[in-house]
């Protein structure tokens, strides 16, 4: 077997062997590596198929903005993942990794005929070609499109690994640990401000970490050595938290930031159990400084895929921090100097390579240094195609023209095994065009820069323009001493020698006297787009970078363009021959890179999926099998099957127990507002429809809240419990909302009420026992109280003790039966319930749930706000005018009653339904209508509640139906989709219309 | 004697962080405005009330929290001055000085204690905790995995937090979680 | 996530807050004299602007109180808090 790793680095554990697997064959690399360098160090460099053509594709880069080297780890089901960047995975000991995007492997891939067929597939090619048939899209298109498309498998069960958040505060956040984003830790941190670095590599130091050119140097030490000696001094400091393996994913405002830390992806699987896999970190602070460097771009010309194919830079680091070399025979083709550092690395460790430069001379230190070793330069020469199909194994350059627009001359072919290339730099803008800053473009190195820096965000070092170490170094010790006003002098004396560059020339789209038509000039590696596309999409009018952005899937993938979009904007500025910068870029969005469904939800899975409330009688009703309801974030008891019992059994069970005898409803999770003040009853007068000013001390009383828009928002029942003391209820569901509600009435429009609302709703435990039977119940809990009807109507209200303990017991009824609601301090809500059920064995007094509480309540027509109203209903919709006071001068949405549009008859209105089949149950939400031949169908409204009664033994529903209450009698017709059913409107009430079972 | 049910919260141990029910507890929220509800209240629990944010006031029978400009809550054991609930509902409430309501049993109190409680907290709250755990005495109103909470530093690391009962063992079961991974 | 400082309680995660919409409508005192034109001003038209805009916020997992922010929407800026029944800061508009 190859190997390529030629020399040992500080980096590389070489007592450390770490085998893995990549497509099913057994490899070996080092403690240290990452799956690309190992890959590389067996001389691997195919590594996957590419998207649209299935062209062989190699590893282009060593960082985040890998375009083709992305793979399926593992192969379990729950524990698979796709689209992970072989540059970015730090080797373990059993990796499995596998190419993906190709069939039946990546070596020999079916696909690989759409590369001779590609003239076939232009830009926009799945716009115009899937359009017709129309039907033929969901049937033939769409599922040979999967078929065929997509990066890797997403695992099919559910991710068993566990993944956290955390809040974390700082002063100074920089993110990046490169040279700059080092001296800014340390500054910030040295002048008593609590910091937090982060780096998304194991290992701090960025490039110049393992930077060994002679001709760089700070102190008279090489820079890395420099660099290694800062990080050693920022790691004593006290109010530093340094976080490696930790990617910003998110830039929001207020600088808050996520950030991804990654904790056991490098482990053994042995040893990642059990332990948080990845942590989310949810970042505030106050001053962020951008530290994210940049990341060189590669050059546009024919073939410039073929695997072997590098970025320079990386070639560099691949050599000088892994140990490894991409080639043999390296030819570095370029427009810049810092190809010539790669060349000189090289060079020194004997692997032969040659340059082929744009520029027509150069003239810095660096330049000098590798004439002086003799390195072959082909100045003003351009690279116009490349061979071999598995790997580059030859290439062709020419001769520039002056002008740079064409080529001049003989072909020269050049034989080498890896072409490193590499057409300058762009800054990482990522981060502060997330946080809503604005750039600006620099013409002379075609780069867009940060605008402008605000008083508590600023980039410094490359992502900043700033590129020679010198100018590195100077400029951000002089910018984060203003930005966080402070003076700091650590780098006063600071001695650093580099080369200048001095010569820039860059074309965007390389010369070539074959016709675009017939080049494979690629953009973007991982979306499969060229020059050529651009263009098209330009000819046939798009104009503007988004359009062209969308039509030709630049920049659209999962590294969302970083090597591409300049290029692509490059090229459409020189072809619509406007100025770069006049352009603009694409959004930058988060995240960064990809984050896990899992780092997203983190803990909140499973049991901690959503907020769970439980009444203090929850453990009652789990011991007597109840089916729960969901209702807002509380466990209702749903209903209580017995002996196997389904739903609709156990309903109609209840509900005959609670008419018949006696039933007992768990009413804790109704809301309650504790209101005092002189002016409640003011206040109430206010909020509710109906007046409240002569309800008497020990009554209750229903009311309606509305919104000022007149349309039905809570109900509920209020008492009266002293002169200016009130209890209100709510529903369940709108508790927190009625109460946040009230408070910003008080607060804002009537502030001269002295009313405080305060609220009780967990404080009360509260049993409804209703039935015939109940009030012998109630006898036999609290014998010494007056349950006549003339102490204690309908309606009203008493204290009373239950052994030593307190209760508030009211007598209001929801399900139209003599009825009573036990209220009392929830610690004892359970051995209430308890004492209740026990007194009320001898009377079947029957546990039942929300779904019987909403028959009961549904065959005596009374609403439940959010079911049977959606916002849109005022209280006439609902034939409940009785309760809207007429001699009120004022309540909340008085006004809105008498608007033109909701006092207009053919509104939907509350109504009966009955089946002329009485077995017939009608589906809630089913669309109601009085003729279903004329189309298009007039719809007149639809069922809100449906149940089977058996009280009535028939089925009953209420619906909301356009002029509902001038239509009692009519005929309508629900449509089903099998079936038509026939229905008559009914009154809204159907069981005891004259309340007489309230006073039985 | 009624049987009083607790929530299912158990004394839990580990990496540094100590979490107990405190049982018992009488909580009871006081509202008012004017000057003479002051002067009682102080009277009545030998107390003033703290008018600066984020800050509570003790003295041997009483902590009590500030929640708002004009709304405060009192806690203490429960063996201790039984009747001060009603003596403050008839000296305030009933002659319309302010509002005094009983939550003994709206809110559960859950003591946490040790080195790494605010770690713990920070995994489900935005609520920056650098001035609250310097600083015992403070009190605060926020957010703990998505759940309303009172917290009261009561001594150094050590943490009363108040949460509504019907969430209790919810919060309860995630901060038990949380611990497993400071 | 905007930093909002509550007037009462200090700056808080947005988290705690919620948003009421624009300040500064006054509910009118006699809207039975209102015409449906002038209660439908009242009831329904807010503005939507770019810019500096007025807001109620209310620290609804805090304090419980609400006040009134000015927000510049282009950038999501809070230039001032202020609390209710306070006029509104001059330097705005």
């Amino acid at each position: 077997m190859p190997n390529y790793r030629i020399h040992k680095t500080e980096y590389i554990d070489e007592t450390k062997r770490v085998s893995f697997k990549y497509d099913g064959k057994t490899y070996f690399g080092y403690e240290g590596d990452t799956l690309a360098s190992a890959l590389l160090a067996n001389g691997i460099h195919l590594v996957a198929r590419s998207f649209k053509y299935h062209r062989p594709r190699g590893i282009v880069s060593c960082g985040a903005e890998e375009p083709n080297a992305i793979c399926q780890i593992g192969s379990k089901k729950d524990l698979t993942e796709p689209n992970v960047r072989a540059t970015e995975l730090e080797l373990y000991e059993g990796l499995e990794a596998s190419s993906q995007n190709c069939w039946p492997n990546v070596k020999f891939d079916i696909g690989g005929i759409n590369n001779f067929i590609s003239p076939l597939i232009p830009a926009g090619f799945y716009y115009k070609t899937f359009m017709w048939p129309k039907s033929f899209w969901k049937k033939v298109y769409e599922p040979l499109i999967r078929l065929s498309a997509g990066l890797g498998k997403s695992p099919t069960e559910p991710d068993p690994d566990i993944y956290d958040h955390k809040h974390v505060h700082y002063d100074v956040l920089v993110i990046g640990g490169g040279v700059s984003g080092i001296i800014s830790a340390k500054m910030a941190a040295k002048n008593n401000l609590k910091t937090l670095l982060v780096d998304d590599k194991k290992t701090l130091g960025g490039s110049t970490i393992y930077q060994n050119n002679e001709s760089v140097k700070i102190d008279d030490k090489l820079s890395s050595e420099w660099l290694k000696n800062e990080i050693q001094e920022i790691k004593k400091l006290s109010n530093l938290t340094i976080k490696t393996r930790t990617s910003i994913a998110a830039y929001h405002g207020y600088n808050f930031l996520l950030a991804k830390e990654n904790l056991t992806d490098h482990l053994p699987e042995e040893k990642k159990r059990n332990k948080i896999r990845q942590r989310l970190w949810k970042i505030r602070a106050k001053k962020v400084v951008i530290a994210t460097g940049s990341i060189e771009r590669p050059l546009v010309f024919n073939n410039n895929d073929r695997p072997g194919i590098l970025l320079s830079n990386s070639i560099n680091k691949y050599l000088d921090y892994y140990g490894v070399t991409c080639g043999e025979n390296i030819i570095l083709f370029t427009n810049n100097d810092s190809a010539y550092e790669t060349s000189i690395s090289l060079h020194k460790k004997g692997i032969k390579n040659l340059i082929v430069d744009l520029r027509k001379s150069a003239t810095s230190e660096l330049i000098k240094q590798a004439e002086s070793l003799g390195i072959k330069i082909y100045f003003n020469h351009v690279v116009t195609n490349t061979f071999g199909y598995r790997k580059i194994n030859s290439l062709e350059i020419m001769k520039l023209s002056e002008d740079g627009n064409t080529t001049v001359g003989d072909k020269i072919k050049l034989s080498c095994d890896c072409l490193g290339m590499s057409g300058g730099w762009t800054p990482m803008v990522h981060m502060h065009t997330q946080s809503g800053g604005k750039l600006n473009f620099r013409d002379d190195d075609q780069v867009f820069l940060p605008k402008e820096n605000s008083e508590d965000q600023i980039s410094v070092g490359s992502c900043n323009g700033d590129f020679d170490l010198e100018n590195v170094i100077d400029k951000t010790v002089n910018k984060i001493n203003k930005f966080l006003d402070i003076d700091n002098q650590d780098y006063q004396d600071t001695n650093i020698i580099c080369s200048k560059e001095n010569d820039k020339r860059n074309i965007w789209l390389l010369p070539n006297k074959i016709p675009l038509g017939k080049t494979k000039c690629f953009i973007d590696f991982q979306n499969d787009s060229t020059a050529k596309d651009i263009k098209l999409a330009l000819k046939e009018g798009f104009r503007s970078i988004e359009h062209v952005k969308r039509y030709t899937t630049t920049g659209m993938a999962t590294d969302q363009g970083k090597l591409s979009n300049m290029h692509a904007l490059g090229i459409i500025a020189d072809t619509a021959g406007v100025k770069m910068g006049s352009l603009g870029t694409t959004t930058f969005r988060p995240p960064f890179t990809p984050l896990t469904f899992g780092t997203l939800v983190g803990r909140n899975v499973g049991k901690f999926f959503e907020v769970v409330r439980k009444t203090s009688i929850h453990e009652w009703h789990v011991e007597n099998n109840a089916e729960f309801e969901n209702v807002g974030q509380w466990k209702r008891p749903w209903y209580y099957p017995k002996n196997g019992e389904n739903m609709h059994d156990a309903v109609q069970r209840e509900s005959k127990a609670a008419r018949e005898s006696s039933g007992i409803l768990d009413a804790s999770t109704l809301g309650k507002i504790d209101i005092q003040g002189t002016d409640a009853s003011e206040f109430l007068n206010r909020v509710y429809t109906n007046a409240w000013s002569k309800l008497a001390i020990g009554k209750c009383r229903y009311g309606l809240m509305l919104n000022e828009d007149g349309m039905v928002y809570d109900d509920g029942v209020t008492t009266r419990i002293s002169e200016n003391h009130y209890l209100m209820t709510t529903t369940t569901g709108g508790a927190a909302n009625v109460l946040s509600k009230l408070e910003d009435y008080l607060q804002t429009e009537w502030p001269e009420l002295d009313v405080y609302l305060t609220s009780v709703t967990d404080h009360y435990s509260t049993a409804s026992i209703c039935g015939p039977n109940s009030k012998k119940i109630l006898n036999k809990l609290f014998p010494n109280l007056d349950l006549s009807d003339e102490n204690f109507p309908h309606m009203s209200f008493k204290e009373a003790k239950l052994e030593n303990i307190n209760c508030r017991i009211m007598r209001i009824s929801f399900t139209g039966e003599l009825s009573y609601e036990i209220n009392i301090e929830s610690k004892y809500g359970h051995s209430l319930w308890k004492m209740c059920i026990e007194a009320g064995k001898e009377f079947n007094l029957t546990p039942y749930g929300t779904e019987t509480m909403h028959l009961l309540r549904a065959e005596k027509g009374f609403i439940i706000v959010g079911q049977d109203t959606d916002g849109t209903m005022t209280p006439s919709d609902l034939q409940m005018d009785w309760i809207v006071s007429k001699k009120k001068y004022d309540f909340i949405g008085k006004r809105s009653l008498y608007r033109s549009d909701t006092i207009r008859e053919d509104r939907k209105q509350l109504v009966g339904l009955l089946t002329d089949d009485p077995k017939e149950i009608l589906e809630e939400g089913a669309q109601i209508v009085s003729d279903v031949k004329s189309k298009p169908i007039d719809m007149l409204g639809h069922v809100t509640s449906s149940y089977f009664s058996p009280n009535l033994n028939k089925s009953i529903a209420l619906a909301v139906v356009r002029s509902g209450k001038t239509i009692k009698g009519q005929k309508l017709i629900i449509p089903m989709e099998h079936k038509n059913i026939n229905v008559t409107v009914s009154d809204t009430i159907f069981f005891d219309r004259e309340n007489k079972r309230l006073n039985a | 004697m009624l049987d009083i049910l607790h929530p299912k919260i158990s004394n839990i141990n580990k990496n540094n962080i100590d979490i107990n029910l405190s049982e018992e507890i009488i909580k009871i929220n006081i509202r008012g405005k004017n000057k003479e509800f002051f002067t009682k209240i102080g009277k009545i629990l030998s107390i003033i009330l703290p008018s600066e944010p984020n800050t509570s006031s003790s003295n041997e029978s009483y902590d009590v929290l500030w929640l708002s400009p004009d709304e405060w809550m009192i806690y203490f054991e429960e063996n201790k001055n039984t009747n001060i609930f009603d003596q403050l509902y008839k000296d305030i409430s009933s002659i319309n000085l302010g509002s005094i309501t009983d939550i003994s049993s709206q809110l559960i109190c859950i003591n946490i204690k040790g080195e790494n409680i605010f770690e713990l907290l920070s995994s489900g709250s935005p609520f920056n905790f650098e001035k609250f755990k310097n600083n015992v005495g403070s009190s605060t109103q926020t957010l703990v995995n998505h759940i309303d909470v009172i917290l009261h530093h009561k001594s150094k690391n050590n943490v009363n937090l108040f949460v509504r009962r019907s969430f209790s063992e919810h919060l309860y079961e995630w901060l038990v979680d949380s611990s497993n991974f400071i | 996530m905007f930093l909002i400082n509550c007037p009462f309680c200090g700056e808080r995660d947005q988290s705690e807050f919620s948003s009421g919409g624009e300040a500064h409508i006054v509910r009118p005192k006699q809207p039975t004299e209102l015409s449906d034109d002038e209660w439908a001003e009242y009831l329904f038209m807010r503005k939507n602007i770019k810019g500096i805009q007025f807001e109620r916020w209310n620290h609804v997992h805090g304090c419980r109180k609400w006040f009134n922010v000015v927000r510049d929407t282009s950038n999501d800026k809070i230039l001032s808090v202020y609390k209710m029944g306070e006029k509104p800061p001059v330097n705005y508009k």
